[in-house]
């Protein structure tokens, strides 16, 4: 065996130009393979970080409360209670914090803006500081009751032109937030800007964050009515779905056993988007709704999905044309070596041996290409990541960042290479088989 | 002496096309253990695809093809690529050695095959043959940095390595001159002696065939006689003579 290695580097070192191409070639592809599923790693990585702490938990105890059927409030009533009875019979819980929903019109002295409201309790919020990026102000200010957290594009639709100029809305600020009632009247309340963030694609396209008690003055809610209680359950792993949703039964029967009610409706979307089906149901009351991080941040995720799959068919196409490339490379290689593979047949090779020599060149061929290009991805991942290249600001929605992120993990490199690797072989297989087939006459005889 | 090599009866005819070429039409032969035979005949007389179906690299199209004792007709691929790399050594017009091996390695191959010796016993039987062959100095050479006639003495030597019964050369003298062709055919007897390996080969020059125990003569497919070395070289010469007049 190791001979054939041996004849196989030889060959392909004889063939340095052709081999240094097809090489190449191979190497660029897997590079290719890298960067993308860096992107979109870094995409999905940088969407579940995010939406895990500025959206949802990962597992929200939410609910509606409806007055009469067709009324409905984001809220569950009684938080406290539900709370403790999480806390005390769920052991996987690591923490939980209080959100408040609401959905209302921000307005400013020249404009105004639909949002989603979000209501939170600065201190009781981890992560948030590591996720948002602060460009003015300050975010524990929030914890003043009339505080809202707006993002760049907001402030700058928000603000006035003077001369032509744009003027976005600054820190201090004050704007009005005007929330529709059951009744036909708008709920105000006046609220100042405390700081405002770095965009974050379209995780800060539809809300704002703002004060919890400011929010429940907004809707006139009482201190035990809350938006969400959104659960971080310990040693979290976003691709363990089945683990979340199993917990997330069990809370249910928890609840139940307590005598709540839960929702029927259980399609993995945001509650925004759940509206209308509610309105529809005839019951009233309170109704519990569980819902899982990918089910609020489901809106995310197809733009995620949209892009591994995109970037999917760029790396499935390069990987064709790469093994055309190797197919006709080890092609050329058997029918020049056609008069040797007739010699050594004579001389008592068995057409198996004739294929595996082959076989190894062309799988010699891809594992240095792919390494080599693997090393060559994770190179550029890091100066790309260094650079912090800026992505253009319709991009930015979809990449959920306003800079360029690659997460080349060292699974989905070795995949790369172990992908490319195989297609490089399977691509092979044909003029291996076709060498190991020649008849040593006929091939002896064949000139050139 | 045992027969190690018996043909009876063999036609084998090409087909091109539509048109069937019949390059053997009903051969019969026998050669014993140790000889050391030349197939003589004009070109297109069929003496590479007589080779052919001894070394079990083609099979006939009619006929019995035995070759120690094995009806080559009855045995599978395998089985020929097997009895091949036992029983018979190579050696071939134009060398056909290995370019990117160095002659050692040339000469190791047909070892490596058989995996019956390990390293040191491998590295004994090559050092072995070079020496005889007398190219032990240029065992690290690559084909291409020899002469022909350092060339073939290469492919003899892997010819012989694996000590086979029957050693097959079709024209080995060829593409040599003439006195390094004579030395090439020396040295397969100096072995023939030594070992009392069967030769087999063919050639159509009578400095050649002088050195051979016994000429078999092809005219057209068939054989026209068997005669010595020194009725065949007399023959060839009338024939030369008659030409020439
Ligand atoms: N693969 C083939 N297809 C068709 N015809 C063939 C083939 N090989 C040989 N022949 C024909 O068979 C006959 C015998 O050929 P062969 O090669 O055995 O002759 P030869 O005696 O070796 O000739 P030379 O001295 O030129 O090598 C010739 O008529 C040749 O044209
Ligand atoms: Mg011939």
């Amino acid at each position: 065996m190791f001979r054939y290695f041996q004849i196989a580097a030889r060959n392909l070192w004889q063939h340095r130009l052709r081999t240094s191409l097809v090489g190449l070639a191979v190497a660029l592809v897997t590079a290719v393979f890298v960067l993308l599923t860096g992107i979109s790693n870094g995409t999905q990585n940088t969407m579940i970080t995010a939406s895990t702490t500025l959206l949802t938990g990962h597992i929200n105890v939410a609910g509606f409360y409806k007055v009469t059927p067709g009324q409905g409030a984001p809220v569950v009533t009684e938080a406290k209670k539900v709370r403790a009875i999480i806390e005390k019979e769920v052991p996987e819980v690591e923490s939980i914090v209080e959100r408040g929903r609401g959905w209302a019109r921000l307005v400013s002295d020249s404009s105004s803006l639909q949002v989603g409201l979000a209501g939170i309790d600065i201190e009781t919020e981890k992560g948030f500081d590591g996720v948002l990026q602060i460009e003015s102000g300050d975010l524990s200010k929030m914890k003043e009751t009339d505080a809202v957290l707006l993002f760049q594009k907001q402030a700058e639709k928000l603000g006035y032109k003077e001369n032509g100029k744009k003027v976005p809305v600054k820190v201090g600020d004050r704007l009005t937030i005007s929330a529709p009632t059951p009744r036909g009247t708008n709920n105000t309340l006046d609220v100042t800007v405390v700081a405002i963030a770095k965009d974050m694609g379209l995780m800060s396209q539809f809300s704002i964050f703002m004060n919890n008690t400011g929010l429940r003055r907004l809707y006139q809610m009482n201190d035990d009515t809350t938006g969400a209680l959104q659960i971080q359950v310990k040693h979290f792993n976003p691709n363990d779905r089945t683990g979340l949703t199993a917990l997330r039964e069990r809370i249910g029967k928890v609840l139940q056993q307590h005598n709540y009610t839960l929702l029927d409706n259980n399609k993995p979307v945001p509650f925004w988007m759940k509206f209308q089906d509610i309105t529809r149901e005839s019951w009233t009351g309170q109704r519990i709704d569980l819902t899982l991080w990918s089910d609020e941040a489901s809106f995310l995720e197809n733009f995620a999905k949209i892009i591994s799959v995109l970037f999917g068919m760029v790396i499935f196409t390069l990987v064709v044309i790469v093994s055309i490339g190797i197919f006709a490379v080890m092609w050329v290689a058997v029918r020049e070596r056609t008069r040797e593979i007739g010699t050594l047949r004579a001389i008592g090779m068995q057409r198996f041996s004739v294929m595996t020599m082959f076989q190894v060149e062309g799988v010699i061929l891809g594992v240095i290409g792919a390494l080599a290009g693997a090393v060559m991805g994770l190179a550029i991942a890091g100066l790309l990541n260094a650079a912090h290249i800026k992505i253009a600001e319709g991009m930015q929605l979809f990449l959920f960042s306003d800079h360029l992120i690659l997460l080349p993990t060292a699974n989905l490199v070795a995949w790369g290479v172990g992908i490319i690797t195989v297609v490089i072989g399977l691509a092979s297989i044909v003029p291996s088989v076709i060498a190991s087939l020649k008849k040593p006459v006929e091939a002896m005889s064949h000139s050139g | 002496m045992d027969t190690i090599v018996s043909i009876r009866d063999v036609v084998k005819e090409y087909s091109l096309g539509k048109v069937v070429v019949p390059a053997l039409r009903g051969v019969n032969l026998e050669v014993k253990k140790g000889e050391f035979i030349s197939i003589a005949g004009p070109s297109g007389s069929g003496k590479t695809t007589l080779l052919n179906l001894i070394g079990c690299v083609d099979t006939a199209t009619r006929g019995l093809v035995s070759v120690t004792g094995q009806d080559t007709a009855q045995l599978s691929e395998s089985a020929l690529t097997r009895l091949r790399l036992n029983t018979i050594g190579f050696i071939f017009q134009s060398f056909n050695l290995v370019s990117v091996l160095t002659v050692y390695q040339n000469v190791e191959f047909p070892l490596l095959l058989q995996r019956k010796l390990n390293g040191a016993q491998r590295k004994e039987r090559v050092t072995q043959l070079l020496t005889q062959v007398g190219l032990l100095d240029h065992a690290k050479h690559r084909p291409n940095e020899l002469s022909g006639g350092q060339r073939q003495r290469v492919a003899i030597a892997r010819a012989l390595v694996a000590d086979p019964q029957i050693v097959l050369a079709d024209e080995p003298t060829a593409n040599l001159d003439s006195a390094t062709g004579a030395a090439i055919i020396d040295l397969m007897k100096e072995l023939n002696h030594t070992k009392g390996t069967t030769f087999i080969f063919s050639t159509h020059d009578h400095r050649v065939m002088q050195h051979a125990q016994s000429v078999v003569r092809l005219a057209d497919g068939l054989i026209s006689g068997r005669e010595t070395a020194a009725q065949a070289v007399a023959h060839s010469l009338g024939v030369e003579q008659a030409k020439a007049s």
